[in-house]
């Protein structure tokens, strides 16, 4: 196992890791505010497909990204008017949305297949110029993902350290609690899962302008579920989901590694670790999470709203 | 209740204009199945452009196509629906449209069928396909003469018999000019999964890996990826691929068809079509080496300029024995020669690729 | 006496019918005009299409008998959501039960090719149940102890079953021939295909399943505990009613139903395990459930219109160069209307 070898799957996990980092952080956002979006998958492929037409239309990836995050709010809007305006069912309503993201997302992206679009620029990490161009290159990253930490503190910071965070997680405690303060749990829920759905945008930009660089339908291969489930893993915590992403992607990178190496464990089984760890961490945990969800959350499981 | 009642009549008269509606003239139908998007700058797009040039050689035909069919089932229930839409002759491109189609052909004897790539005949269903093996080993000569490393990388959708062959060819070439070179294969288990295409490329690269090539759906993301790493790349399918890699392209090997399938349309129409094993390659221009690239040396570019010709006149075969496999059988003994049937259901690699053939 | 309460009786039921009826009839609409305004939107023929859709779903014998088959499997995953429904249990695992279920199938198929099908066919239904009911069986167990919720479970494993299907299938069941897929089941292997079309012995399966869920719940007395537990759980279990025990069965057995579609599929469908076989077939299942209200009849009659639009988009491409994929709006709108006006729907918001 060569240095190369170990580095190359530290930043693989990266690579892929970050639109998950983004989309996870968005679903804290939503899930603090008493909404869990099980449409998220659908989300994050209108984004991808909406981001990457608009790069190639105008040519500039940067617009592109914007695009994104505009959609994936957009999608998020639709989830809020069935949850919060019709009362609708949270679950039901997000697995609608996931249709309908399908969908969308390959009407729009259909034209664009196999299209080759600009992607934006990637810049080697300070210090690394240097090293050999193979080692050089494994740390070359673009700016989604030099800002990945910053946003995952600025979540941090806008839900523990701003007013708006605290009504949005009282919102998630108590919408009978945030109504008796003269403020309308409604309207926070929208701003939340507007904020969701632009952080989700932003990961599968990052996925489709970044990364892959393409647009094929459904390229975002589970990511939105994922997400779903690593919100729980982190505890409900943006920082801590930083470490729930990156353990996931090196997960499936370690998996690559091993095959390309000629090791002999069937690539299948070795994809299903990722999941059956976070299935394991939250049994193993799962008595002692429940204290951190946000008390709206539980109403939700167990069928009744 | 009058709102749901409108909406009643207003769908019974869309049911009733819809039963009323006229077919336009029947004009010469032509159907064709691909099992990804055919804009893929790779296999299906190969493909596609194949079926398109059936409009220079008959007038006025009518072509209607079917993306992303990768499946039996779906094949068969898009086969019936082509015709009833009217279509004579149907091209099936995908590997595993073979067994539906060959049901169709029994239930539709009037019915042409063309499959890409298969085996099977019958009155009326025959095959088409290329020579990828020459053209992979040609690409293989010209991998072993510009890796520095001595390992190149090999992106593959799955374990199957064209596969390994295509990479058996592809590393006998680089063999025949590089003794020592070792081939490493990974696979993505998905024909299209562009996110795994771009892991599988770099997980190579990291391993030592400075030439890649690819059997997937699309060579697009595995090229792309490479040029961020620097590294050499040799492209397959379509000869569109080049765009992507404009530093590091080495050369690649692409399918032409659209001369041997609007001969075949031709000859439907004109009522000569024979069931025929077709099988067309670099001598007869079904199949094309793409241009090289800007940074190849020309002793390179004659090298392979030297094979190509060899392999034309017939001084180089490919698969010629002795051929030895990973543990070290022989596989095709000295003298003899890997026939075209046996391609398809090759589960070996040969001695020097790193990988699982399985 | 009697002709009076019978006289009573009876409109009331007719006027229930005639209800229920029309909420479906207006699902339809709904439906229909989605799809109207997609091909509108997209600039594509309207008439051509409208016409393509209707012709190859009722046009012809052979349409109408593809509808039929593509409802099969979405009679079972619809259901699979119904039963642990009853409980107040949301079951989206049903995609990973039905792979799980259609890979224990397929090893049944695969291991004993002599056996005669009147003994391997049964082997290969219980064996597909019991591949749902097992991979049900962890979220089930986790949910009853109180520590996760079998949402979030449910959702992971759906990924897990797919990645499991492939490791067999290319660990031991593949030949390099068959890319992607086993190879092909025995004859005896194969549920029996009914007057020359595929339409297959899953629908008899179906069918049956969904008579007696319906008699299950009107009729026994675990139907009725069900029901109360779904009403009230504390209630329930004040009434001496085993909770936990009944919410880990139904949890199961709507596992096992889910399992049984797989089974289904594999080989009443395709006659082989192919990878990623099922297209969502296990959310449309929780779609048709909830559009239906978790209704016998009402899945009868949502899985019928779900098969006719996936009946649909397989034209669509032919006659319209839009995505398969594009039908998933229609589902999708269609639940949107009735998750936004349930009034329209004849139902109480919930």
């Amino acid at each position: 196992m060569t240095w190369l070898a170990v580095m190359g799957v530290l930043s693989s996990a990266i690579f892929s890791g970050v639109s998950l980092l983004y989309a996870t952080l968005g679903e804290v956002v939503g899930q603090r505010s008493g909404v869990v979006n099980l449409g998220l998958e659908g989300v994050m492929l209108v984004g991808a497909a909406a981001g990457f037409a608009a790069t190639v239309i105008t040519g500039n990836p940067s617009l592109g990204i914007v695009v994104a995050m505009l959609a994936g709010g957009l999608m998020n809007l639709v989830l809020g008017y069935l949850v919060i305006n019709r009362g609708a069912n949270q679950l039901a309503s997000g697995l609608a949305l996931m249709f309908f993201g399908f969908g969308l997302s390959a009407l729009i992206g259909k034209p664009y297949v196999g299209t080759r679009a600009a992607s934006i620029p990637r810049i080697a990490l300070p210090g690394t110029a240097y090293l050999p161009q193979r080692i050089a290159s494994l740390f070359s990253f673009d700016l989604l993902i030099y800002l990945a930490v910053p946003v995952a503190l600025l979540v941090w910071w806008l839900l523990y350290r701003t007013r708006w965070g605290l009504a949005l997680r009282a919102t998630g405690e108590s919408v009978a609690a945030v109504y008796a303060s003269g403020r309308d749990p409604g309207a926070i829920r929208y701003q939340a899962l507007f904020v969701a759905g632009m952080l989700a945008g932003l990961g599968s930009a990052h996925l489709a302008i970044a990364y892959a660089m393409s647009w094929t339908e459904h390229m975002t291969g589970g990511r939105g579920f994922i997400a779903v489930a690593l919100v729980i893993f982190s505890g409900w915590h943006p920082v801590r989901a930083i470490y729930g992403a990156l353990l996931f992607s090196g997960a499936v990178a370690f998996q690559l590694l091993l095959q390309s190496a000629g090791v002999p464990v069937s690539p299948f089984l070795l994809d299903t670790i990722p999941f059956l760890l976070t299935i394991l961490v939250l049994a193993v945990s799962g008595g002692g999470r429940r204290h951190l969800a946000p008390a709206g959350l539980g109403r939700l499981y167990s069928g009744r709203e | 209740m009058s709102k749901g009642r409108c909406v009643l009549v207003l769908m019974a008269l869309l049911t009733a204009a819809s039963a009323f509606g006229a077919d336009p003239a029947p004009t010469r139908v032509v159907g064709a199945l691909y099992g990804g998007p055919i804009t893929d700058a790779g296999y299906n797009q190969a493909m596609h452009e194949a079926v398109m040039a059936i409009k220079t050689t008959v007038p006025g035909v009518k072509i209607i196509e079917a993306e992303n069919v990768p499946d039996e089932a779906g094949a068969t229930r898009t086969m019936e629906n082509m015709i009833q839409q009217g279509a004579t002759l149907i091209f099936a491109t995908a590997f595993n449209h073979q067994y539906p189609a060959l049901a169709l052909s029994k239930k539709y004897p009037k019915v042409i069928f063309e499959h890409a790539g298969g085996w099977e005949m019958g009155p009326n269903f025959a095959n088409y396909f290329g020579k990828p093996p020459d053209g992979w080993y040609m690409m293989g000569v010209a991998a072993g003469l510009m890796s520095k490393t001595g390992k190149l990388g090999f992106v593959a959708a799955f374990p199957m018999g064209w596969t390994c062959t295509f990479v058996n060819a592809f590393h006998l070439g680089a063999q025949s000019v590089n003794p020592a070179i070792t081939t490493v294969v990974a696979y993505t288990f998905n024909w299209g999964d562009r996110a795994k295409e771009a892991d599988t490329t770099n997980a190579l690269i990291n391993q030592g890996v400075d030439v890649i090539t690819m059997h997937v759906d699309s060579p697009a993301t595995v090229l792309t990826t490479a040029e961020s790493r620097g590294a050499w790349s040799i492209g397959y399918q379509s000869l569109a691929a080049q765009q992507f890699a404009p530093k590091y392209w080495i050369s690649g090997t692409g399918f032409t068809l659209g001369g041997k399938v609007s001969w075949l349309a031709k000859t439907v129409v004109d009522g000569t079509w024979k069931p025929i094993f077709l099988r067309t390659g670099f001598d007869d221009g079904g199949m094309a080496v793409a241009p090289f690239g800007p940074n190849v040396p020309q002793s390179v570019k004659d090298r392979v300029q030297q094979t190509r010709d060899k392999i034309v006149s017939g001084a180089i075969v490919a698969f010629k024995g002795p051929i030895v496999d990973q543990s070290g059988t022989v596989r095709v003994a000295a003298g003899a020669v890997l026939g075209d049937n046996a391609m398809a259901s090759v589960d070996w690699f040969a001695k020097g690729v790193i990988g699982s053939p399985k | 006496m009697r002709a009076a309460a019978e006289s009573r009786r009876s409109p009331a039921l007719a006027a229930r019918i005639r209800s229920g009826l029309s909420r479906y009839l207006v699902m339809i609409a709904v439906t229909l005009a989605l799809f109207a305004i997609v091909l509108l939107v997209s600039g594509s023929d309207l008439a051509a299409s409208f016409r393509g859709l209707f012709r190859s779903s009722f046009g012809s014998l052979y349409g109408l008998s593809e509808v039929v088959v593509a409802m099969i499997p979405l009679l079972l995953t619809a259901l699979a959501v119904a039963l642990p429904w009853r409980v107040s249990l949301i079951n989206v695992g049903g995609e990973g039960q039905l792979y799980i279920g259609a890979a224990a199938a397929t090893w049944g198929a695969l291991s004993f090719p002599g056996l005669p099908p009147v003994v391997l066919l049964p082997l290969m239904m219980l064996l597909g149940f019991a591949g749902g009911v097992l991979w049900a069986l962890v979220p089930a167990l986790l949910r009853a102890a109180g520590t996760v919720n079998e949402t979030i479970t449910t959702l992971l494993l759906n990924s897990v079953a797919p990645k499991i299907a492939g490791f067999l299938i290319f660990a031991f069941w593949h030949s390099p021939m068959d890319t992607v897929k086993t190879a092909n089941f025995v004859p005896a292997a194969r549920l029996p295909a009914f007057f020359g079309s595929r339409i297959h012995l899953g629908i008899i399966m179906g069918g049956a399943l969904l008579a007696a869920f319906w008699a299950f719940m009107k009729w026994t007395r675990w139907g009725l505990e069900m029901r109360a537990i779904g009403g009230n759980p504390e209630a329930a279990r004040r009434a001496g009613i085993p909770v936990r025990r009944l919410l880990l069965l139904s949890l199961c057995a709507g596992g096992g139903v889910a399992g049984l579609a797989g089974m289904a599929q594999v080989s009443g469908f395709y006659g082989v395990l192919l990878l990623n076989f099922s297209n969502g077939l296990g959310f449309m299942g929780f779609l048709i459930c909830w559009m239906a209200g978790g209704q016998p009849l009402g899945i009868v009659l949502m899985s019928f219109v779900v098969a006719v639009i996936l009946a649909g988009g397989d034209v669509l491409q032919l006659t319209s160069n839009l995505p398969f994929a594009v039908i998933n709006i229609l589902l999708a709108g269609t639940l949107f209307v009735v998750l936004a006006r349930p009034t329209l729907f004849g139902r109480q918001k919930s």
